[in-house]
């Protein structure tokens, strides 16, 4: 990374041309090459899939920011593990954690906060290591040693003080996307800094190209919104007011968003607070320990995991069907190397970056390896960084998976981390079917609109996330309507809706034969129609699937798409955004504007089905006909069915 | 002689409290529980005490609806709703019980896809109808339904329905007159007129889903109480704590869900009457489960978050009870990344912990306390059931060798664990809820519970305990002190920007008159004590905070106190306001108590100097090894007082006093204990 001479602007963004990570300082060179490597560790394993090598195999080396150098050289003896204090740190700091939730849950104002609840909180240690976190959202823990390890870069750790706050959402800097903002703050122990509070969440409107960031036409960074490198937003306690006013002036919605950064804000208080009650009580030297400790643990349980798995190179590959901008598919691609107890996942066989907003940050890619293997091995190992140590995310710069600077990347998040989580889930079920589930719908639909409220004299911005069904498993059919695996969240109940923004909702049904046939079928996806009512809307939406089916496994037959059409007041034809506003693509526009009367029906994609239609239970069937979830004559079609309707 | 009796029906013993008010004489027995048949259990019960003849009241915790939607046993149910909408209940509301975990099933609701029938009706947001309720449709359905022989009940659950019910009461209407009087139909507005369409529908459903089971199950009751000359009234007590008659149990029978674990709350309740202790947390602890719950000023706590499984909610407000899977058979574990662990998995009954010989191998909670020299093997149960220390021991032992550590040490670290996740549990209670530790009293009742009260204190932060007389049947006591409490709320949003006061004090009132209605068709119609609150919020957040208000309250000269009383209860809460942001009313509350006659307790006699000691034995402490003396519970009186390390043994439980704590007894002869103030 090379910085201005003052520190005020990044002059140019430098990468590992293996793994992806940003490079402080010289980094390594090879002869009669310009690129640049973190570590030996990329050189030597550029240099193996150079050669072709079908199965390299090189042991991990974890990669090392200088952050982790500088403090790797204080390590000391520690004591023997102590089981019980371990224990009682574990669920005391996820405890902590999941207060923090719910202070952010109960005080925020964007419904993306409260009722979708897309946010995690957690604690980190002195180097940035993810020591807790509670059960919100993946993308997010998956995300957040990263991010917080990028942070320390910019800004020296031993400058702050108690009642610091920083406030940053750069996705150039480790970050997911922009409306993601991660708010820390840090936690002393007699006069030495011991860690963070730190909560990440979604802030619905930021400013950019449209209402509600989902800019579905973006080409560039600055279409997605404000960007905000790590800056403090209170100093030893005091609001920056300056920082608060930049902030607020660059966004559409600044009273909603003034109560969601109060209510982050609120979060870390919280959890600093919590956290010195219980360095005061054991001590700051057992907290430390014992941190460590809880992280080897989490590691040797991810090593035993991966250790079962028998080695081998298990490669799957998925299409994002556009990228908004041009009519042409991305390949997204993962080769999982697993070795002993390790797991190399190599991302390099993908496309290269995309014009329009569906590249993944190194943030959000690595996220999704972890998501993904997490979903395939014991879901109660305790989720620090210790347990991503085993596991080595390689991903160049410059593809779909890496985006360089200052490419748009707001989708990648919502909708590439889900494809990229079940590929690795795909490639998994190569390695062990019985774990694995055919994909999900993988989108959140991300239908964003904004607007005049009526009733409030202000403006209003929406973004609703919708759900679809996952894939079948081994033993079990799809789940209908479930939230696509990179988020926790939930939509927002119609009645909410309704309230919040003058729009109606006709209809919210699921959608029958849309789950892929299957031995273990797809879930369903569901459908909702909405009518503007009183003033028009501003819309967008940056989401996909609408061509490229989920897929399947096994011999199942792939899920249902989703898709967007629109009937504009007064007509009683349904059309596609394309054929009503010359749009590109039916799931990726921008600023689309309906007016009072319009119906914009949204629906989601069914999950792909698992194992041979043949092999399904004729009572399953049957029941799945007279519950409706399967029509009788998909029934007789896909499954040989010839029961009575 | 005249008893008030109260019935706690557990999984195991069916508990019972007589009590006489002439004789200010109080009664304490249990029979094994007929899980198949719950009545013959409380009849065995009532026989093997009592003469029928003698019995003015029953009052009884039921398990009937708990049961019937835990085991999906209730009714098959129609649900009628708005057009377009008939999949709310399966949709649900899109997230997944946990991350990672792709064996989860998402729950099904409480009625079948096929059953679910749309009706052409549209109320909009601002409570306006913009589609007229189509009559002949709702006719139609309910054709449909008098033609399906399976439906037994349904539920109406309409779109807005609680800012104007008028749809939903028509159509209750229509579907009555074509299905006859005896089709139970549960709506939405009456059940919970609350917004949020998918928790009121699964509320709803359950209402209704509940209705043929209950309402055969309490008539079943009351027959067989009758035929065997029980024919006093009996009362059941509804998951809010208050009572309610028969009838309207089986009109409401969703107020039962929770019925069973209220009791050991409301005699918390009242313990903390009797003793002027302001704030309690209690810890119900049995064999394979723990129960939790706070008394906060002498009153009970309460929620609506309750599930009948993930993602199944029911809304209705009731104590706020959070059970763990940890208990004395809780059976500790090796995991994968060589941490020991103890439960969720326990012991049951059979084989039950090592020391009960019956086959057990596994270690349990119950055997490290053996181990440890806290639980006496000789005198388990009054001593009818010996145990087996050396059992205990090569149990323990397996887990010590696995781990390298000294079998002592390994029961500690068992009783530790054990001791977090309850911990945890209270944590969850208090510290999440932004309570502190430090104003409360823990209250520790249920055989397994008072031998960990002592450690508990000091790893939550707790400074007192109290282990309540009999506490094995401390919740069958909460059956005689309940009263009649009727909870009602409802959805209707203002603002302070544009605050209708008389609109506000209006909807208030009418909760309050419809309460009072509700109390008075059972006839308790003495001392009632009313209860207001509005639930409020800053305008765009999407939780409310209550705040107890007085009808004046609602005055247009008094909101301004109303506003700054919200700023104020939020900065409490969350640690920071918004000043001079609007807020937003919510929903509103009435709550109507009938204040019940309490029973008075007899009183220990006073002591005269400290109590004797009827032995000595070795103890492990979390500081080590000590001597500590033997106390029988039935010899201690008033006033008395014990220093740790000591042991306090009764019929169904163990009290430890710990070193550097003191054990009191007070007038009714509850144990206090708490940590020397220099210590």
């Amino acid at each position: 990374m090379r910085f201005s001479d003052n520190g005020f602007y990044v002059e140019k963004y430098v990468k590992c041309a293996n793994c992806g990570l940003l490079v402080y300082g010289p980094g390594i060179q090879t002869e009669g090459s310009r690129d640049i490597y973190c570590s030996d560790w990329c050189v030597e394993w550029a240099g193996l899939k150079a050669k072709g090598d079908p199965e390299p195999r090189l042991p991990i080396v974890p990669p090392r920011l200088p952050i982790e150098e500088a403090m790797a050289a204080r390590v000391t003896e520690r004591p023997p593990a102590d089981p019980v204090m371990m224990n009682i740190l574990d669920s005391t700091m996820v405890s902590i954690c999941r207060e923090m939730g719910i202070l952010l849950m109960k005080t925020s104002y964007s419904t993306i906060f409260n009722e979708g609840l897309d946010f995690t909180c957690a604690l980190a240690d002195a180097k940035g290591d993810m020591i807790a976190c509670a059960e919100f959202c993946p993308t997010m823990i998956g995300g957040m040693p990263i991010l917080i390890k990028t942070c320390a870069q910019e800004i020296d750790f031993s400058t702050l003080e108690p009642g610091d706050v920083i406030v940053h959402n750069d996705p150039y800097r480790g970050g997911l996307h922009c409306p993601e903002h991660t708010f820390f703050k840090p936690i002393f122990a007699d006069g030495a800094l011991l860690g963070f509070a730190v909560c990440i969440g979604h802030i619905a409107e930021i400013g950019g190209m449209v209402p509600g960031a989902f800019c579905g036409e973006a080409t560039e960074i600055f279409h997605e919104g404000m960007r905000v490198p790590p800056v403090k937003i209170r100093k030893a306690g005091k609001d920056v007011e300056e920082v608060w006013k930049l902030l607020l002036a660059n966004c559409r919605t600044p009273r909603q968003n003034y109560g969601d950064l109060m209510a982050m804000i609120g979060s870390v208080d919280l959890g600093v607070d919590r956290v010195g009650q219980i360095v005061e009580k054991y001590g700051a030297d057992v907290f430390r320990d014992t941190c460590e400790d809880l992280m080897d643990y989490s590691e040797r349980r991810m090593r035993a995991e991966l250790d079962a798995f028998p080695d081998g190179v298990y490669g799957f590959e998925d299409v994002i069907e556009n990228d908004g901008i041009e009519r042409k598919p991305y390949t997204v691609a993962i080769d999982l190397h697993i070795q002993g107890d390790e797991v190399v996942a190599d991302y390099r066989r993908s496309s290269p970056q995309a014009r329009g907003p569906v590249n993944a940050t190194l943030g959000v890619a690595t996220g999704a390896v972890y998501n993904g293997i997490l979903h395939v091995t014991d879901p109660s190992i305790p989720k620090n960084s210790g347990c991503f140590r085993p596991i080595r995310v390689v991903s160049p710069p410059g593809l779909v998976v890496n985006v360089d600077y200052p490419g748009p990347l707001v989708a990648g998040n919502t909708e590439t981390h889900p494809r990229l989580a079940n590929i690795v889930i795909g490639a998994m079920s190569r390695c062990v079917p019985t774990r694995a589930m055919a994909s999900e719908s993988c989108t959140g639909t991300n239908f964003v609109f904004g607007g005049e409220h009526p009733d409030y004299d202000e403006y209003f911005a929406c973004y609703d996330i919708m759900s679809g069904g996952w894939g079948g498993r081994h033993e079990h059919d799809g789940n209908d309507c479930v939230i696509a695996i990179n988020g926790n969240c939930r939509f927002n109940p119609t009645e909410v809706f309704e309230t919040r923004f003058p729009l109606r909702v006709e209809t919210f049904e699921m959608m029958p034969d849309s789950g892929g046939a299957g031995r273990w079928r797809g879930g369903l996806g569901f459908r909702r129609e909405l009518v503007v009512t009183q003033v028009p809307i501003t819309a967008s939406q940056c989401s996909d699937r609408h061509e490229v089916r989920p897929f399947a496994l096994f011999g199942g037959a792939e899920g249902g798409n989703g898709g967007t059409m629109v009937k504009k007041a007064g007509s009683e034809a349904w059309s596609t955004v394309c054929e009503l506003y010359g749009k590109t693509s039916s799931s990726k526009y921008a600023n689309v504007r309906f007016d009072p009367g319009d119906r914009v029906l949204l629906w989601t994609p069914g999950g792909g089905g698992y194992g041979d239609p043949a092999e399904r239970d004729p009572g399953a069937i049957a029941e799945d006909v007279a519950e409706g979830y399967v029509s009788a004559e998909a029934a007789s079609r896909l499954y040989g069915w010839s029961g009575k309707a | 002689m005249r008893y008030l009796l109260g019935i706690d029906v557990g999984g195991t013993f069916t508990d019972f409290v007589a009590y006489d008010a002439m004789q200010r004489d109080v009664k304490v027995w249990k029979v094994p529980s007929t899980p198949t048949d719950p009545i013959n259990g409380i009849l065995n019960g009532i026989h093997s005490a009592l003469s029928p003849d003698t019995i003015s009241l029953v009052r009884l915790g039921t398990t009937v609806a708990t049961n019937a939607v835990l085991e999906r046993k209730g009714g098959t149910v129609a649900y009628v709703t708005t057009r377009g909408f008939r999949d709310v209940p399966f949709i649900q509301r899109g997230n997944r019980k946990a991350h990672y975990d792709m064996s989860w099933v998402k729950p099904k609701p409480l009625v079948k896809r096929r059953h679910c029938f749309e009706v052409t009706e549209r109320i909009d947001a601002y409570g306006k109808e913009i589609v007229p309720l189509d009559e002949a449709e709702v006719a139609r359905i309910a054709d449909r339904i008098a033609a399906d022989p399976e439906i037994e009940a349904v539920a109406v659950c309409f779109l807005f329905s609680y800012l104007d019910p008028a749809h939903e009461t028509r159509a209750k209407a229509i579907l009555a007159e074509r299905l006859g009087a005896d089709m139970p139909i549960s709506t939405s507005f009456e059940v919970l007129p609350k917004w949020k369409e998918y928790e009121r529908a699964s509320t709803t459903l359950a209402d209704a889903y509940l209705k043929p089971v209950v309402s055969r199950q309490l008539r079943a009751m009351r027959d067989r109480l009758d035929g065997e000359g029980v024919g006093a009234p009996v009362v059941v007590i509804k998951s809010n704590g208050g009572e309610m008659t028969l009838g309207a149990a089986a009109e409401a029978p969703v107020n039962l869900v929770m019925s069973g674990p209220t009791g050991g709350v409301i005699a918390s309740r009242y313990l903390a009457e009797l003793t002027g202790i302001d704030n309690l947390v209690t810890l119900d602890m049995g064999g394979t489960s723990t129960d939790v719950a706070t008394v906060l000023g002498q009153q009970e706590s309460f929620t609506t978050n309750f599930e009948i499984e993930w993602g199944v909610p029911i809304q209705i407000p009731m104590l706020d009870i959070r059970t763990i899977g940890a208990g004395g058979g809780s059976i500790a574990w090796i995991d994968k990344g060589g941490m020991l662990r103890v439960g969720p998995h326990s012991a049951g009954a059979r084989p039950g912990p090592a020391c009960y010989g019956f086959g057990g191998t596994d270690a349990t909670v119950t055997d490290a306390n053996v181990v440890l020299g806290r639980i006496d093997p000789d005198n388990f149960l009054n001593g009818t059931m010996k145990l087996d220390k050396a059992a205990a021991e090569r149990a323990v032992g397996a887990v010590a060798e696995a781990i390298g550590q000294s079998v002592e040490a390994t029961a500690l670290a068992i009783v530790q664990i054990a001791n977090n996740n309850m911990v945890s549990a209270l944590r969850s209670v208090l510290i999440e809820r932004g309570l502190d530790p430090r104003d409360f009293t823990l209250a520790t009742f249920g055989g397994a519970g008072p031998p960990h009260a002592a450690e508990l204190m000091g790893e939550i932060g707790i400074p007192r305990a109290i282990v309540p007389p009999h506490p094995g049947q401390f919740s069958a006591y909460g059956f005689i002190v309940t009263n009649a409490r009727v909870d009602r709320q409802r959805t209707t949003q203002l603002t302070s920007r544009r605050f209708d006061a008389a609109r506000a004090s209006q909807i208030l009132e009418d909760l309050v008159a419809d309460a009072v209605d509700e109390l008075k068709a059972q006839d308790f119609t003495e001392n009632l004590v009313v209860h207001r609150a509005l639930a409020m919020r800053y305008l765009g957040q999407n939780y409310e905070l209550e705040l107890s208000i007085e009808p004046a309250d609602l005055s247009p000269e008094r909101a301004a106190g109303l506003w700054a009383a919200f700023h104020k209860a939020h900065e409490a809460r969350f640690g920071f306001a918004i000043p001079g942001e609007t807020i937003e009313i919510v929903n509103y509350l009435a709550t109507v108590v009938s204040i019940g006659d309490k029973p008075a307790f007899p009183k220990l006699a006073e002591g005269d100097g400290p109590p004797e000691p009827v032995g000595r034995r070795s103890v492990v402490f979390a500081s080590g090894r000590e001597e500590a003396p033997v106390y029988r519970r039935e010899a201690l009186l008033a006033g008395q007082t014990i220093g740790g390390p000591a042991i306090v043994e009764e019929a169904a439980s163990v009290t430890i006093v710990a070193p550097g704590q003191h054990l009191d007894v007070d007038q009714f002869g509850s144990l206090h204990i708490a940590a020397h103030t220099n210590a």
